[in-house]
């Protein structure tokens, strides 16, 4: 690999900010024009009596908070769980443990969304508390395997450098591990919001609503501007979440990195 | 009803519903490593639709699973079809970039050397470049397969065919005995079927390799 790769550095990086520029710019807009189009679409149309049911301000709003609520408390839950444990598991005193979580974490992966949330609902019941109950359950392995990774791959030297100026471990953990691994952590919650948003959208099987009824309805009742909708509304939902993490992450970045 | 019951008197449906499940998985992964790795190579190639694309498939992985599926209902009808369309867009993400990242990898140095050798753009491409980028590729397949795999016990919900439906009967009959072990049986049997494929990409892997660089 003599070969100079200066100029495919240079491409890449390019690329990445016309990335970088389209998603910033490309994504709100994009957004904005699909919810416009629904809008316009569906108030040209005649709707029936079983659309208005579900297709009206009321039903959409109440649909629209019971998802964002089930969102911010199962992602408040899984960052107080899932973070915390990912240190705890991560101190040199635990580090044995650290493969056999990872292990774990990647091993839960092939457990279906569906069939996890079910199980945990039919455990702590049909409702609101067991449908979050869910939610964390399936979004803490994530979170808490992007957590240790994040640790882990702070540059061992800078802790030794550190610890050679004199400070404790705790300090070390403080002031250098934990901003360095600012931006991994931050990804996970990013990753843990748009899982929740996504697996949320289950929570109407299990009595808890969210958007995911509006879909349903649509379905079962074989009305396509009620599915539309409602797919509409929770992939804006997920879509403008993304969005909102993605620039909250980089202001919130330490700005050395 | 115990589990060990259910599952010696569901034995048979199980492995019929798993059986669907693979074919949808394979079905699905199918069409999406015709789109994706051609795409790849696009946005590998012609650096203005790098941005395009990645970002593309990427809205894809943000979407919530059950709307990409549902969407496709409209078009489609409830069945098999809206499902394998909503888990192809879903497969594509990791195998584009994965694609391009494999691409990238190519020593520049092994690139001239074949365009010295007087190999033309297609015949490199297939002879050289593919080949060296196709463990790397391969692994975006497994990723793919691994999350779709879960997603695809949501096809019941648009009426698709796999383990889903043992899930969502179990769902709807709460409450009543056994009901239960429907859901177990269901989500284990996915959890089955997820492991079997990264065994069989294991396989893979290691057999299509090209031997030069195993």
């Amino acid at each position: 690999m003599a070969v100079a790769p200066a100029p495919v550095v240079e491409t890449e990086s390019k690329q990445s900010q016309t990335r970088k520029k389209l998603a910033l710019f490309g994504t709100p807009i994009f957004i904005i024009t699909v919810l416009l189009a629904t809008y316009l679409w569906i108030s040209s149309l005649e709707l029936d009596s079983i659309e208005m049911r579900v297709l009206n301000k009321e039903v959409l709003t109440e649909s629209l908070m019971e998802h964002l609520y089930l969102t911010g408390i199962s992602t408040a839950l899984v960052i107080l769980i899932a973070i915390p444990l990912g240190i705890l598991v991560t101190r040199p005193s635990l580090k044995r443990a650290t493969p056999f979580v990872l292990g774990l974490a990647n091993a839960g992966q092939a457990i279906p969304s569906f069939g996890l949330l079910t199980i945990v609902v039919i455990w702590f019941g049909i409702g609101v508390q067991g449908v979050i109950f869910g939610l964390v359950a399936y979004s803490t392995l994530p979170i808490l395997r992007n957590t240790m990774i994040g640790i882990q791959q702070v540059d061992k030297s800078l802790i030794k450098a550190a610890r050679g100026m004199g400070m404790s471990t705790r300090q070390v953990l403080a002031r250098v591990e934990m901003p360095l691994a600012v931006p991994v952590m931050l990804a996970g919650i990013r990753t843990a919001l748009i899982i929740n948003v996504g697996t949320a959208t289950l929570a109407t099987f299990f009595g808890a609503g969210g958007l995911g009824f509006v879909i349903f309805n649509g379905i079962q009742l074989n009305r396509d501007p009620v599915l539309v909708t409602g797919v509409v509304m929770v992939s804006a939902l997920a879509l403008s979440v993304d969005y909102l993490a993605g620039v909250i992450g980089r202001l919130a970045s330490p700005r050395g990195l | 009803m115990d589990f060990l019951d259910y599952l010696s008197r569901s034995g048979d449906n199980l492995f019929e519903l798993s059986l669907e499940h693979i074919n949808l998985v394979l079905i699905s992964m199918g069409l999406a490593i015709l789109i994706g790795v051609p795409l790849g190579i696009t946005a590998h190639r012609k650096t203005r639709w790098n941005p395009i694309i990645l970002s593309g498939a990427g809205i894809m992985l943000t979407i919530p699973s059950l709307a990409l599926l549902a969407i496709f209902v409209p078009i489609f009808g409830l069945g098999a079809p809206p499902a394998i369309a909503g888990l192809t867009l879903y497969a594509l993400y990791p195998i584009i970039s994965n694609t391009v990242a494999g691409l990238q990898s190519v020593s520049p140095a092994i690139v001239k050397a074949s365009r010295g050798m007087g190999m033309g753009s297609w015949r490199r491409l297939a002879k050289v470049e593919l080949p060296l980028a196709w463990p790397v590729i391969i692994t975006g397949v497994r990723v793919s397969t691994q999350v779709v795999v879960g997603i695809a016990a949501i096809a019941a919900i648009v009426g698709g065919p796999g383990l889903g439906n043992e899930i969502f009967r179990g769902l709807r009959s709460l409450g009543s005995p056994g009901a239960e072990n429907l859901v177990y049986g269901g989500t284990l049997a996915v959890v089955i079927v997820a492991y079997l494929f990264d065994a069989a990409f294991i396989l893979i892997r290691r057999f299509t390799t090209p031997r030069g660089i195993r």
